[in-house]
């Protein structure tokens, strides 16, 4: 695991997780979530969970939309990192230990727990809600077998209002591949009295990363963000 | 809402740019691209698999994917041609022992009927290194006055520099826009 962040620090047991965005579209993402909602109760219910369904959730969920073995195209999230754009400076990186790595962690790993690779919580100082350009990596491999269509969904919230639904299809994964997407966007400006309620309010921002192969969810993911911590 | 806002709304989707970028193994591809959006060129490995960046440029959404050129990689190109609007070429201009199997894999692309409508750029790269092909060679070798049926150009650049990068997709961009965007 490398981190090279001054102002942030991450959980070390990640795969993977999404960070605290907020768009200039957000409120016609609430709108169209607030037309034609669904429950979590009502997705727990079905058999296969598509983007359509996720789309319109209108809160986190409290559970995990499917189980971690539904993921049989071996898909692994290896790397995350946060970038300023600004200032070029990598503001967190983590990575996945390698398979040598993880042998000798697996003893102080609790193994009791099947979520503990699909949760983060993240502690972020004030700072990084003034961000202005930001670069998000994430880094996958895939299987041995093709993966035809891949997309990700993922929605963050503060308490229940949406701030951002991303929504990207990276299509055709090649079998044994590793790749790389980032995802550089702007943070809009916030108002004083967010910036400090999100501050006052540690983990009450949260996201849900879905993950889809063939319009069927594989993967859910989930993390919790706090933006109080003091530099290191 | 009114019709104004109906024909933005709809530009501000149309103004999502594809481009696709491929080339032999060790072309630049991914250092092109990382120079690019100003990420770190000190720590590059072979692609085996894809490279994504998506930014906001000139008001264009610009989704770029840099695809592994390796023999065994290539094959899968194709699963990448859907919607593109722009395809990227980078020529290793000091690689002249497989120019042959550069020009080859060029024309292969031409021919394919999903990336019909794509502009084309040709880079040259690897300008700073001594005794590199220069943009006029490669243009030569890779018969492109020949191309009817894409828009095309080709520039020299060096990826470590940054030499020409940013001319190069102002270039494609232009085109895609007189192409597809005519509402602007």
């Amino acid at each position: 695991m490398a981190s090279s962040s001054k102002t942030m620090s991450g959980s070390s047991n990640k795969k993977k997780s999404g960070l605290l965005s907020r768009t200039k579209r957000k409120g016609k993402d609430s709108k169209d979530s607030s037309k034609n909602y669904i429950t979590e109760e009502e997705l727990l219910q079905k058999k296969h969970i598509s983007p359509e369904d996720v789309l319109r959730l209108i809160a986190p969920t409290d559970n995990y939309l499917c189980d971690v073995e539904d993921n049989i195209y071996g898909i692994d999230f290896t790397r995350f990192r946060i970038r300023d754009l600004d200032t070029e400076n990598v503001l967190f990186e983590i990575s996945k230990p390698s398979p040598d790595e993880m042998s000798e962690m697996s003893a102080v790993l609790d193994t009791s727990d099947p979520n503990a690779g699909r949760f983060v919580r993240y502690q972020f100082t004030p700072m990084f809600l003034k961000l202005r350009t930001v670069g998000a990596t994430v880094e996958f491999v895939v299987g041995d077998k093709p993966v035809e269509s891949f997309r990700m969904i993922e929605r963050h919230y503060f308490r229940d209002q949406l701030l951002k639904s991303f929504d990207f299809d990276f299509g055709f994964c090649i079998p044994n591949s590793t790749n790389t997407c980032e995802h550089i966007y702007e943070f809009p400006q916030l108002s004083k009295e967010s910036i400090t309620t999100m501050i006052e309010s540690p983990f009450d921002t949260k996201s849900d990363s879905f993950y889809f192969v063939n319009g069927k969810l594989v993967m859910h993911n989930k993390a919790d963000y706090a933006y109080n911590a003091t530099n290191q | 809402m009114g019709l104004l806002t109906i024909l933005k709304k709809m530009k501000q989707k149309e103004k999502e740019v594809r481009i696709l970028m491929l080339g032999l193994d060790n072309a630049g591809k991914t250092t092109i691209l990382k120079k690019f959006i100003g990420d770190d060129i000190n720590t590059i490995s072979p692609t085996l698999g894809f490279n994504i960046k998506t930014v906001e440029h000139r008001g264009f959404k610009l989704n770029i994917w840099d695809v592994g050129g390796q023999k065994s990689l290539r094959s899968y190109w194709r699963n990448y041609f859907e919607s593109t609007d722009g395809l990227v070429w980078v020529v290793d201009g000091a690689d002249k022992r497989r120019l042959a199997d550069c020009v080859q894999e060029l024309h292969k692309l031409l021919v394919e009927e999903r990336l019909a409508g794509a502009t084309l750029l040709v880079f040259a790269n690897k300008q700073d290194l001594p005794g590199a092909l220069s943009a006029v060679e490669i243009k030569e070798v890779l018969d492109l006055e020949s191309i009817k049926t894409h828009h095309w150009s080709i520039l020299p650049c060096s990826a470590v520099t940054g030499q020409n990068l940013l001319e190069g997709i102002d270039w494609m961009l232009d085109d895609i826009s007189s192409r597809i965007f005519t509402l602007d």
